[in-house]
Order: C-alpha cells, then structure tokens, then sequence
C-alpha cells in the first residue's frame, strides 16, 4: 500500500515548487563548469590570456572538485519541497489520512525520505551527464569519473540527512509551509562545506576523503532515520 | 459483518490522558452516534480506533484482532478526519487517484457516488469548505470496508448535500458498523440507532437513541385556524405548542382536534431527547451542578 507513496509525493513535490527546481539545474549547470575549470587555461591561452594569469588552473585540478559541493547543493534545492509537503501535508491532514490507512509513522518517513532520494537521484543523473560531457570536452583525464561519482554519492547521502533532520524538524511545526527552509539549507551547506576545502588542502587525496565524507553522511541519515521514526511520537504527525 | 470492541481503553497525547477506561462494543450494523461537548474526546476516540493513536492501555479489537498488532484488522476501516486531508494542489480527481493508488479504488468510482462530477477537473485549493468537504468524504468511499468513523461528516455542508451524505451513510449503516459524531443533535436523532455519549473523556451514555425519553414532551400544531380559545396553547414559530407526560397523550389531542372541525396541516415533536443528554453532559451545565 505504502510502496507506491514515494514515487507521488516525488512527483507532487516537482509540480508545487517550479522555482526550486530552477534553481538546482542553474546550480548543476555551474558546477558542472567547475568540473572542467583545469582546462580553462588551455582555453584561455587560445585567446591569448597570460599563462601567469591562470597558473593556479593550470597547477592543479582540485578547482574541478568544486563542483561536488555545488551539485550536492544543487540536489538539495532540488529535494527540499519535500520537506515542504511534508509539513504542508502534516498540517493539513494527510499524514492522519495515511496512519488511518495503516502506514505507519516509520513507513511515511520511508516514503517522503524515497521521493527526496528520487529527486536527488534524477539531479544525480544529470550531473553524471553533464560532468561526463564537460570532462570528455574538456579532456577532464582521472577526474572525468571521479567528480560524477562523488556528485552522486554526496547528493544521496546530503539529501538523506538534510531530509530527515528536517522532517523531524517538521514534525513539531505547525506553519502551513515550513519555515524551515533556511535551517535545511543551512544544514546542507554545513554539511558539504568541508568540500570546498579539501580539494585545496589536501588535492592528492580528495576523491577518498570526499567519499569518506559522504559515508559518513550516509551513516549519520541511516541513524538519523531509526532514531527518529522511534523517537517522534506518531501524534507530532497529527495536524 | 464486523464486531468492534473497546475494553478499558485510555488513550490521549503526549502522555495525558483523554479517554478514560472507555469500554463499548458496536455488534450490529447500524449508526452510532457519538456526542460530547467540545474537548469531551471524540476526535481521540475515534483516532484511537481508526489505530491513528496507540491506546496507552487496554485494547481496541475488530473481529477479535488486537487493531495494534493485525493488519488485516486495521484495513477494515474507513475513518474520515474533520479535517479535510486533501493535496490543495491537485484537482479533485487527481486527489482521489492520488488515494486510489495508495489504497485501491477508482477516483471516479467516488466522483460518481458524491455527485461531484463538475468539480473533478477543479483544483482542491479553489474550492468552498462545503466542496472540499464533499471530495473528503468521497475518498473515504473508495475502498468498502466493514466499519466507517465519520467525524462530523455534515459540518460546514449546505442541506442539500448533508441529506445526500446522511443517505448515503444510512445505506452503508444497513450492512456496516458507523461511528457518526456530530453536533447537530436532530441530525444524530434522525439517523442514529444507537448512542455513545463522550463526557471528559469517559462513556456517559451507552445505549439506543429509542430507549431514551424526553423529559417533556412538547409538540408543535401548525394548524389553519387559531386554535388558541380551544386549548391551552401557545404560539411559538407558527406553531401551537403543548406539553405532554406521553406520546400517546398528543395523539389524543390531535383527535380532539381533527374532531372539532380544526384542520391540523402539520404536527411535530419540538424536543429531543439527545438534547437533555447533551445538555447535562455539557462543562456549563457541569458548572451548575445540573
């Protein structure tokens, strides 16, 4: 009964906030620029740019990194109105319609958190797309995998926490559309804020430290997940 | 047809309590009606049946299946909220289809049955109250089940609609078991076999609406002469109102009536019974010390 939930809160949650959506293919397409910012200096140099003016792109790939962080960020925007629906549908009677219908307050977390790991997954496959594009131009070498990996793996692993911690967050709420939206962004942006600065620090070893980051993301969601549907009382999903 | 069983049941929120040791148990199909003043706990009765909230103690049982444990037993039921638990931003019947792919049925099944033909391509956020409250009702009706909880189903609806839904609701009351709460206490005396009084958390009445009796039994003649020099009667909303110890009493005084030339075009009981009940069961008639 509960299986098909995810898939129409998705789909809901795409038609309710347009600008949100907007918002994180903007976001995707700029990181993806970044993903081929070591070869801009290949570029430059065709149009007569100083070699001196863009050393630091042509010492370093890490720059292409960035593009991580951002499309990571870029997912969440893309997966916060289900957060939004989340209250909206709490306060409006829709999450009482469902526990009436015999799915139970774990099982509606499991929902609304699938349609956020849907989104992400739909902006996941565009910034493979686009990253692999950019890097196969660009002649992006070992990075040409590396960031579209990592892209995807922090969408996930972000968007799972940042949706549950706001769920959780949302399940004390009572304004008709989450105010929460700039505490989810924040959380977000905290959580990927470590990426911008591995790739400076410690360029050498940054794939794995990103991936260990987004493991450690995914542990942190998956705790996060059997706390709260334990924790939170069903009647916090009652309007 | 399905037995619904309460036994010592208290349930509330946040660790308080509401109900209190509530114990009934619904064996035929029928309505019953369930009445209480505001904050009495209707709205936590029926969330504790339709399994919504977990009973701090005591069980909830259809068939004999603890609701907390059985699945199969928690799918026989139907619950309507008093709120309306619609996508405001779907049409109405991609609000239903939205349901129906979650529980089964057809959108247009439940379009068809509540005559809301002519709103299904309207979004749900356009609609009055009274619409919204229509459509909510619908996708209680898209899957039959054994036991419907309708919470204040006619509320903010025309009279038009509140007949078709109490129809409605007297049909499927012939085979199911109905917990119908309302406010409007000549609504509930109308269609309800069976009352369940809710006061401050507890079960003050449990019993047959038939059984209970006025305390006086007041009856209206609307008659097309004045008949207030042949008996004792005061006018009151185009009626003459008289006091009876009986039914029967008034039916005798319609005879006397019709038998001494007076046209009697209408006669109607102006009491009822669920109002004294509801009276006393109220917190200001509790503040008295009625």
């Amino acid at each position: 009964m509960s299986s098909k939930l995810g898939t129409l809160i998705a789909g809901r949650s795409l038609s309710l906030a347009k600008t949100y959506v907007v918002q994180a293919i903007f976001m995707t397409v700029v990181g993806t620029l970044f993903s081929g910012a070591s070869h801009i200096a290949s570029i430059a140099s065709t149009v007569g740019v100083p070699s001196t003016d863009v050393s630091f792109f042509t010492s370093t790939t890490s720059i292409s990194f960035f593009a991580v962080p951002l499309q990571a960020l870029a997912a969440m925007f893309f997966a916060t109105p289900v957060v939004l629906l989340f209250v909206y549908d709490k306060n409006n009677g829709v999450l009482e319609y469902l526990l009436s219908l015999g799915i139970s307050q774990r099982d509606i977390y499991m929902q609304y958190l699938k349609a956020g790991l849907i989104l992400a997954g739909a902006i996941g496959v565009l910034d493979i797309f686009l990253d692999v594009t950019a890097g196969t131009l660009f002649s992006a070498g070992s990075v040409l995998f590396e960031i579209p990996i990592l892209a995807i793996a922090l969408d996930v692993s972000v968007v799972s926490l940042v949706t549950l911690i706001m769920m959780s967050f949302g399940s004390f709420q009572k304004q008709r559309v989450g105010s929460n939206q700039l505490l989810g962004t924040s959380v977000g942006a905290v959580l990927v804020m470590p990426t911008f600065y591995i790739p400076l620090l410690l360029p050498s070893i940054t794939f794995w430290l990103d991936l260990g980051l987004a493991c450690v993301i995914a542990g942190l969601s998956m705790v996060t997940f059997i706390a709260s549907s334990r924790l939170i009382k069903r009647e916090k999903l009652l309007p | 047809m399905s037995t619904l069983e309460l036994v010592k049941v208290n349930a509330g929120y946040d660790g308080k309590p509401v109900l209190h040791q509530i114990s009934f148990e619904a064996r035929e199909s029928a309505i019953y009606v369930v009445l209480g003043p505001n904050g009495a706990g209707k709205t936590t009765l029926f969330r504790t049946i339709a399994g919504i909230l977990e009973p701090y103690s005591g069980q909830v049982r259809f068939d004999g299946e603890d609701l907390l444990t059985s699945k199969e037993a928690r799918k026989k039921i139907n619950y309507l909220s008093h709120y309306n638990a619609l996508p405001e931003e779907m049409t109405v019947w991609r609000a239903l289809d939205f349901y129906a792919k979650i529980e089964g049925g057809k959108a247009d099944d439940a379009i068809s049955l509540l005559g809301l033909g002519e709103l299904k391509d309207k979004k749900v956020g356009d609609l009055s109250q009274g619409q919204k409250k229509r459509v909510s009702i619908a996708k209680v009706f898209l899957q039959e089940r054994d036991i419907y909880l309708l919470d204040e189903p006619t509320s903010n609806v025309d009279p038009a609609v509140s007949r078709e839904i109490r129809d409605i609701v007297l049909k499927i009351s012939k085979e199911r078991v109905v917990l119908y709460s309302s406010h409007n206490l000549y609504e509930a005396r109308d269609i309800g076999t069976n009352l369940l009084l809710v006061r401050n958390g507890t079960l003050a009445y449990n019993g047959k609406i038939s059984d209970m009796k006025s305390k006086e039994y007041r009856v209206g003649f609307r008659t097309a002469t004045d008949i207030s020099k042949v008996v004792d009667a005061k006018l009151e909303g185009g009626y003459y109102v008289m006091s009876f110890g009986t039914p029967e009493e008034a039916g005798l005084m319609l005879k006397k009536l019709v038998d001494s030339g007076v046209i009697v075009t209408e006669m109607r009981e102006l009491d009822n019974p669920l109002e004294n009940l509801f009276e006393d069961a109220s917190p200001s008639s509790a503040a008295s010390g009625a």
